[in-house]
């Protein structure tokens, strides 16, 4: 294998992309719909509702808990402007029963000048409900730019900033960008173990956290972050507004042996839970080794196997990890969607210390993987169905889909986090290697 | 049921009289929320083989359509490969400064990359409000890549879900060159798109293409579903054009038969035994091919005897409760209402929202010139703040009106528990499809006598609860 930096690209900036994430509306909408007892209001035209509709899905929000509004916005008011419009379209929702009303306002009324602040200030008197305004439109960045607007304007907005501090507690952070389709269950994992551990979760931003939750965030002592794509800024903003540390900061987030133990263990020193968090990776190891002694994952026929991870940096860069040292695969290529900083420094030091040189795109489109993929020609893919069709006729025999909720096909949601996740990912590759497996064709016919 | 719940009750024209007249306000209430016209736009260009759709605008837009109708739709549903779903991803720079060299530089890449047979530029609500001229640099671009490109202003707040297609209908008109010969016993088929909606779905097309086939008629692009550059060239070469789903195809026919002369065959959906007949002999008549239409016509409704002595003996006399909702739509909820009738069955359509009948007016017309003028009953419910999905308010309003009726059927889908058979025409049920022809004719007598068969089968209280909430009555 070539090694050295000369094969980790960043694409030049292309002016015809086929990209992986949606617009910044849509991650703004993700997030303000983790707000139980809330409603949304889309000031936009009718389109924009379906990129709150499938951020509704994401945030797998109950119909009958969380409503959606949308002021359809026509050619009037885009010529004439919205304001009125919206002001009508807020009066109409006065009496649901809600907490707090999110509006959020797409590309073509910020364009227009529409001011939703002002309108929501001078509705804020009329009504029962707090009306928070998120300017969000699409053309100011990617969904993750748009999870990192609304939780400003949540932290900004909702947060108390007077209360003393609980001793050994935390604010946890969005956790939805991550493109693991059932991540509620990595959130759920998280709260078992800091429950363990004795640690207590003030707020979470966001995924059914009550409108209370969220204006006490600042009594936490310490955040934790879940995802490397977005919510960086909102740690920052707790850490200098309200003088909370962040933990497990800079590590990779928990998936696969090696990950979940450096995770485990950071945590448990800074919550004086050293202990709780030995015996809960000893016990963690003992059960997944015994389990793959039962049930022979079929991973382990990959020695070495060239792979590639076609991710977001959330679950693909704890992945590179993992499929190297668990799998025993040899990732050949890394496809991040995303390509900040902080990515660029997490993931190389996950390299070096692998002493891995795949190659490595960061802000990939799917031309980008393509293209990737046809260079590199590894034979199993770590991604999501764009993968499973974009790889076609380039010779990967296995495309093990592990991101992105294109369609739903788990019911009950499993964490790819600590011990159980791993088991979760190989019965992942397991149901991809029996498929591949799966005769094509019949010798002859059966006689009944 | 309460009087109040009631906010219309009358028949179909009466129901379009209070929308044309402005009695009833053509608009959704906030929470509901159909396509935009970039999206019924989009959804037609991308029914051309190896187009590429580049969307100017930021990402949200087309990334929708990438997911839902690219990837999802055709690729993992329909075996169509997986092609760009372009765009130039606007930033705030660009809203500031105008995208139009990014546009410009932007097609050159999508040719140089996917080498595809045209480019169709998308204008969203960015580009769209900032002004810039995508039709011009549609022609200079053209000039430098080895493909047509064109042009359509599709921006969200520009039109109705009606106006998309309508507009990319128009464009689509563009690439059909001057006709070089006449090509005998063939027809377009008009009014397509692929990927489809969910409303959409290919069996009922396998059906129409079969009927034709048997008569000996070809066909030479479905427009635009799944068709080619070279067939949409070709497209004025036909004899007749037809459309499979009048609303979509109506308004393509209606500009090929002005502006080619080319004719077009007005018919409805193919649901039932008269409407079938009454859709291929619409095709076969002008092509001269009448006496064969009838022998398939005699020998296809011979195959389905029994099925059809079924729907009459099952449906005479009854009430048939047809509401409008995701499956079938609202067209499709009308063809079913003059089914229902062919078989004897007095039909009544609930819950069809003045919006719809707004957007949907030519085919609304079209369908009341055809004798189709089915009883409406609209209910508060449908009025109410509240997605589709949580239409708790109107499944009690339709179990009420269902009580009022002797001798009742429902047709719709199984979303709904109103206490009597329930016809379960959803479809997202491939193991009764296609609804059109005669097939189609089997498959809706299979469900109905299903639906009778096990009326006092227990419904799902785990399904119920689901959708309406736990403790509903």
């Amino acid at each position: 294998m070539e090694h050295g930096r000369s094969r980790r690209k960043t694409p030049e900036p292309e002016k015809c992309r086929d990209p992986y994430l949606r617009c910044a509306f849509h991650g703004a909408a993700q997030t303000a719909l983790g707000v139980a007892g809330s409603a949304l209001l889309a000031h936009s035209p009718q389109g924009c509702e379906y990129l709150v509709n499938n951020a509704f899905a994401w945030q797998a929000c109950d119909y009958m808990e969380v409503i959606t509004l949308c002021t359809k916005l026509c050619v009037d008011e885009i010529v004439h402007g919205g304001e009125e419009l919206l002001e009508r379209t807020i009066l109409e929702a006065k009496d649901l029963p809600i907490s707090a009303l999110f509006v959020l306002s797409a590309c073509g009324p910020e364009i227009v000048g529409d001011d939703i602040v002002a309108v929501c200030e001078t509705l804020q008197p009329e009504l029962k409900f707090r009306l928070i305004p998120i300017e969000c439109a699409g053309f100011r960045g990617s969904q993750y730019d748009g999870i990192d607007i609304a939780l400003d304007a949540m932290l900004k907005h909702l947060v108390n900033r007077s209360g003393e501090k609980i001793p050994n507690s935390v604010c946890l952070i969005a956790p939805h960008a991550n493109a693991n389709p059932t991540w509620i269950a990595d959130l759920d994992w998280v709260k078992g173990v800091l429950a363990q551990m004795g640690i207590r979760v003030v707020a979470t931003l966001t995924h059914r956290t009550p409108l209370a939750e969220l204006e006490h965030a600042a009594s936490a002592e310490a955040s934790l972050l879940l995802s490397h794509d977005a919510g960086q800024k909102a740690a920052d903003h707790l850490s200098a507004a309200h003088g909370i540390e962040q933990v497990c900061g800079g590590i990779p987030l928990p998936i696969g042996m090696t990950n979940t133990e450096r995770w485990l263990t950071a945590l448990g020193e800074r919550f004086d839970a050293q202990k709780t968090a030995e015996s809960m990776v000893v016990e963690g190891e003992r059960m997944a080794m015994a389990t793959c002694r039962r049930k022979w994952p079929m991973a382990r026929f990959f020695y070495r196997t060239p792979a590639a991870i076609v991710a977001d940096a959330t679950v693909g860069i704890p992945l590179v990890r993992f499929v190297t040292e668990d799998m025993e695969m040899t990732p050949d290529l890394v496809a991040l969607y995303t390509s900040q900083r902080s990515v660029r420094d997490l993931l190389e030091r996950e390299l070096d210390d692998l002493d891995l040189a795949p190659t490595v795109v960061y802000g990939t489109d799917v031309y980008r993987t393509r293209q990737a993929l046809a260079e590199t020609k590894p034979k199993v893919v770590f991604g999501s169905t764009i993968e499973r069709h974009a790889s076609e006729g380039l010779g990967v025999s296995h495309v093990v889909e592990v991101v992105k909720m294109m369609r739903q096909f788990r019911m009950i949601d499993r964490e790819y986090f600590g011990y159980t996740g791993i088991l979760d990912l190989f019965e992942c590759v397991q149901n991809e290697w029996t498929m591949a497996w799966r005769s094509r064709e019949k010798r002859y016919e059966a006689r009944w | 049921m309460q009087s109040d719940s009631i906010v219309f009750r009358g028949n179909l024209r009466q129901l379009l009289g209070n929308v044309e007249s402005g009695e009833m306000i053509p608009k959704l209430q906030a929470s509901h929320a159909p396509m935009c016209k970039f999206f019924t736009a989009y959804y037609v260009i991308n029914g051309i083989r190896h187009v590429v759709p580049l969307v100017h605008g930021p990402t949200g837009c087309p990334l929708y359509m990438s997911d839902f109708v690219r990837t999802r739709e055709c690729c993992e549903i329909r075996g169509v490969p997986l092609e760009p779903t372009a765009c130039t991803s606007l930033d705030e720079s660009n809203v500031i400064y105008g995208g139009e060299g990014k546009l410009l530089e932007a097609v050159k890449e999508a040719y140089a990359k996917y080498r595809p047979d045209l480019i169709v530029i998308l204008s969203c609500c960015c580009s769209g409000i900032i002004g810039d001229d995508v039709e011009n640099i549609a022609r200079e671009a053209e000039r430098t890549v080895g493909c047509r490109v064109l042009a359509l202003r599709s921006e969200g707040f520009g039109g109705d879900f009606r106006s998309g297609y309508e507009d990319a209908f128009r464009l689509i008109m563009d690439l059909m060159e001057p006709p070089k010969t006449t090509m005998k016993g063939t027809v377009n088929i008009l009014g397509a798109r692929w990927g489809p909606t969910p409303t959409e779905f290919d069996w009922d097309l396998d059906e129409v293409e079969r009927l034709l086939s048997e008569v000996g008629i070809r066909i030479n692009a479905v427009i635009a579903g799944g068709c080619t550059v070279e067939q949409i060239k070709h497209a004025r070469e036909v004899e007749l054009n037809a459309s499979w789903c009048y609303d979509w195809g109506q308004k393509l026919g209606d500009r090929m038969q002005e502006r080619f002369g080319i004719p077009y065959s007005r018919t409805g959906q193919p649901y039932g035994l008269e409407a079938t007949r009454e859709w291929l002999l619409g095709i076969a008549g002008p092509l001269g091919l009448e006496k064969r239409a009838l022998e398939v016509i005699e020998r296809e409704t011979r195959a389905v005897e029994a099925d059809l002595a079924y729907l009459k003996g099952a449906l005479e006399g009854k009430t048939a409760v047809i509401e409008i909702s995701e499956f079938p739509g609202p067209i499709r909820a009308l063809s079913l209402a003059r089914m229902a009738e062919e078989f004897g069955a007095r039909p009544v359509v609930v819950n069809v929202h003045p919006y719809t009948i707004k957007e949907r007016m030519p085919s609304i017309q079209y369908i009341l010139e055809t004798g189709v003028n089915p009883e409406v009953i609209l209910t508060r419910g449908l009025f109410h703040l509240g997605s589709f999905r949580s239409s708790k308010e109107t499944e009690e309003e339709l179990e009420a009106i269902v009580q009022g009726y002797d001798d009742v059927v429902f047709f719709g889908n199984s979303g709904r528990f109103p206490p009597c058979p329930v016809v379960n025409l959803t479809l997202m049920n491939p193991g009764f499809q296609p609804q059109y022809g005669f097939r189609g004719i089997r498959n809706i007598a299979a469900l109905v006598r299903q639906a009778l068969e096990n009326k006092d089968l227990p419904r799902s209280r785990l399904f119920r609860g689901m959708l309406y909430g736990t403790r509903t009555k």
